[in-house]
């Protein structure tokens, strides 16, 4: 089913809650070409994060096809290794571990690899670098600002070269000016890593940041612009 | 950072919680060490003090209890010769034993076995023949041994000699007399290193008990049977005297010690289930707490089991440090206890490595039993509902 230039590819993906009550997808297709930015939008309730949580195998649909980085998700046994190796998350939360250093938490994703301890420490220190926060790295991520916790979400997401990344409101919990910051960061890495960069958002002028926008309303594809 | 080094670092997130979770498995893991310690050393002093002696039958006075009530000397001296007669017998020695208070002055004797008793109940006294000791189980002294029919000549154990901070050639002054120290002996048996000797007709002339002994220390030929001699000897003086054996008093002193043991096991048990229970308690709300962090974890593509074995080994981690901090207060709340108490002279602590590999067993258990619950849901989380988690 997949035409090579596409890594995120879905067919009439269904997905409900509440035994029914509820249909967050509603027989979704769309297609998103490797190394593609795409905004997705929509209203509260649309379906766009659950349209998230399905290519980052989160969650699985209950009926349709999905396929992401030549995997099928519907019937894949374990998505772990999947998760861990071919995508990459950033919330709007940042969800960082409070306990651990900023380098400790660009680290966490590393455990599921075969990387030495050594190895982990300098991949999460080049991208911490990558990110300027290479004079943060034993800080915990609770004395750090906002745009700052987002910055080592950012790395800690790219740590193990994923093939895309997904960003669910990546700047909801920012102020414009650093928000603008974090963006171009996102823009900046998807070309310097060549990664396909998914992100969810409300914002119109965020989106337009983007190469495609996608509008999401009531578990379907309402519309797909370039921009 | 190493997992295990994560999983070291996790349950210090809250401090005042695991702290109080430690505190709680520490004291269960410390009363099982410290009575590991203390019924221990009970143990090896009791198998030294029946070890003590060469002496297979203790001989006394018929309808007296077999670990010897207190009483005078109530066995004619005569019998002993008598005893000694008999088939199977190989030597007998009449004991006639004292107790002495030497703060108050005041004395009586004792049936029972010989030498032993402790300075702050009354310091025992045996009376014995010298060429005889080794039946009361002195086999060496430091010094001389007292001589036969002297008046004033006594030799004491180790424990009491350092109780009474006497040694070779001082004086100890009992029934109103000074006695000189001629030796100082030492068996291993901590009743009888805590007493003295003296020559038999000394002691009897000092407690108005001529011609009296209070029991008769018997050992028999080496092809003999302690049960068919035994039975001799009460045969010849049915009415007159009974016999215990050191084999009869061992298993006596095996129920008793196999009750100790089972009361420490059942102690253990209460640890792991109270211990246990303190855990999951702790380790629940610890994942409650970090149920969106689990969501994070999953999400970055961490394992179900990887998420379990750091759960259940921060419960781990939590249970081996409440093991140290339990045993390192055992043992130094034993030691401070025994040398403050009159106790310390009749009980050596036992530091026997199984105790320790009893009290870090626990623990382990504890931590595994405690951390299996809240791990496996943890690991079970669905990730989306972990993320949504406020």
């Amino acid at each position: 089913m997949n035409n090579g230039n596409n890594i995120i590819e879905i067919r009439n993906l269904k997905k409900s809650y509440d035994k029914g009550k509820i249909n967050a997808l509603n027989g979704l297709d769309l297609e998103i070409k490797k190394g593609e930015f795409v905004s997705i939008m929509g209203p509260s309730g649309s379906g766009k994060s659950t349209l998230l949580n399905m290519i980052g195998a989160l969650d699985r649909g209950d009926e349709g096809s999905i396929e992401v980085a030549g995997v099928d998700l519907m019937h894949k046994s374990s998505l772990n290794e999947f998760r861990s190796t071919e995508i990459g998350f950033v919330f709007q939360m940042h969800n960082l571990i409070p306990n651990l250093t900023v380098l400790e938490n660009v680290e966490i994703p590393m455990y599921e690899t075969k990387l030495s301890s050594k190895e982990m420490h300098q991949r999460a220190l080049e991208l911490l670098k990558s990110v300027n926060l290479e004079d943060k790295i034993d800080q915990n991520p609770t004395k750090l600002s906002g745009g700052e916790r987002q910055r080592v979400a950012i790395a800690r997401a790219l740590v193990n070269h994923p093939s895309i990344i997904l960003a669910d409101e990546p700047t909801g919990a920012l102020d414009s000016k650093t928000g603008d910051i974090i963006l171009s960061l996102l823009k900046e890495l998807h070309q310097k890593e060549r990664v396909t960069l998914v992100m969810v958002t409300h914002e119109p002028y965020v989106a337009q940041m983007a190469g495609r926008i996608i509008n999401v309303l009531d578990g379907r594809i309402e519309s797909s612009n370039l921009t | 950072m190493s997992f295990i080094s994560l999983v070291v670092k996790n349950p210090f997130r809250n401090k005042t919680r695991s702290s109080l979770a430690i505190v709680g498995i520490a004291i269960g893991i410390m009363v099982i060490v410290a009575l590991g310690m203390i019924t221990g050393g009970l143990k090896t002093s009791t198998q030294s003090t029946l070890k003590a002696g060469s002496a297979e039958i203790t001989v006394i006075q018929a309808g007296s209890s077999g670990s010897g009530g207190f009483g005078s000397g109530s066995i004619n001296q005569s019998r002993v010769a008598d005893v000694q007669k008999l088939s199977g017998v190989k030597d007998a020695a009449g004991t006639l034993r004292a107790s002495y208070d030497l703060q108050g002055s005041n004395s009586s004797s004792s049936s029972g076995s010989p030498g032993g008793g402790l300075p702050s109940m009354g310091f025992s006294i045996t009376g014995i023949n010298s060429d005889k000791l080794s039946l009361a189980g002195v086999d060496s002294v430091n010094g001389t041994a007292f001589t036969n029919g002297s008046v004033n000549e006594i030799i004491v154990g180790k424990t009491a000699a350092q109780d009474l901070n006497k040694t070779v050639g001082d004086t100890v002054n009992l029934y109103g007399k000074d006695f000189k120290i001629t030796g100082i002996f030492e068996t291993g048996s901590f009743m009888t290193d805590s007493g003295a000797f003296m020559s038999l007709e000394t002691l009897q002339n000092l407690t108005n008990n001529q011609n009296k002994v209070s029991s008769i220390a018997v050992k028999i030929n080496d092809n003999a049977n302690t049960t068919e001699v035994s039975k001799t000897i009460q045969d010849a003086y049915p009415n007159e005297l009974n016999t215990t054996t050191a084999a009869a008093q061992e298993s006596r002193i095996n129920q008793g010690l196999s009750f100790i043991d089972t009361a420490s096991w059942a102690i253990s048990l209460l640890a792991i289930f109270i211990g246990g229970v303190g855990v999951i308690n702790t380790m629940i709300m610890s994942v409650y707490e970090r149920t969106r962090e689990i969501g994070v974890l999953k999400a970055v593509g961490w394992k179900d089991r990887r998420i379990l074995g750091m759960i259940l080994g921060e419960s781990i981690v939590l249970t081996l440090i409440a093991a140290v901090v339990g045993t390192v207060v055992a043992v130094v709340g034993v030691e401070v206890l025994l040398s403050v108490s009159t106790f310390g002279t009749v009980i050596q602590p036992s530091f026997s490595l199984d105790i320790f590999l009893r009290a870090f067993g626990v623990a382990f258990l504890v931590g595994i039993i405690g951390g299996l619950y809240p791990a496996y849901r943890a690991s079970r989380l669905a990730p989306t509902e972990a993320l949504r988690y406020e």
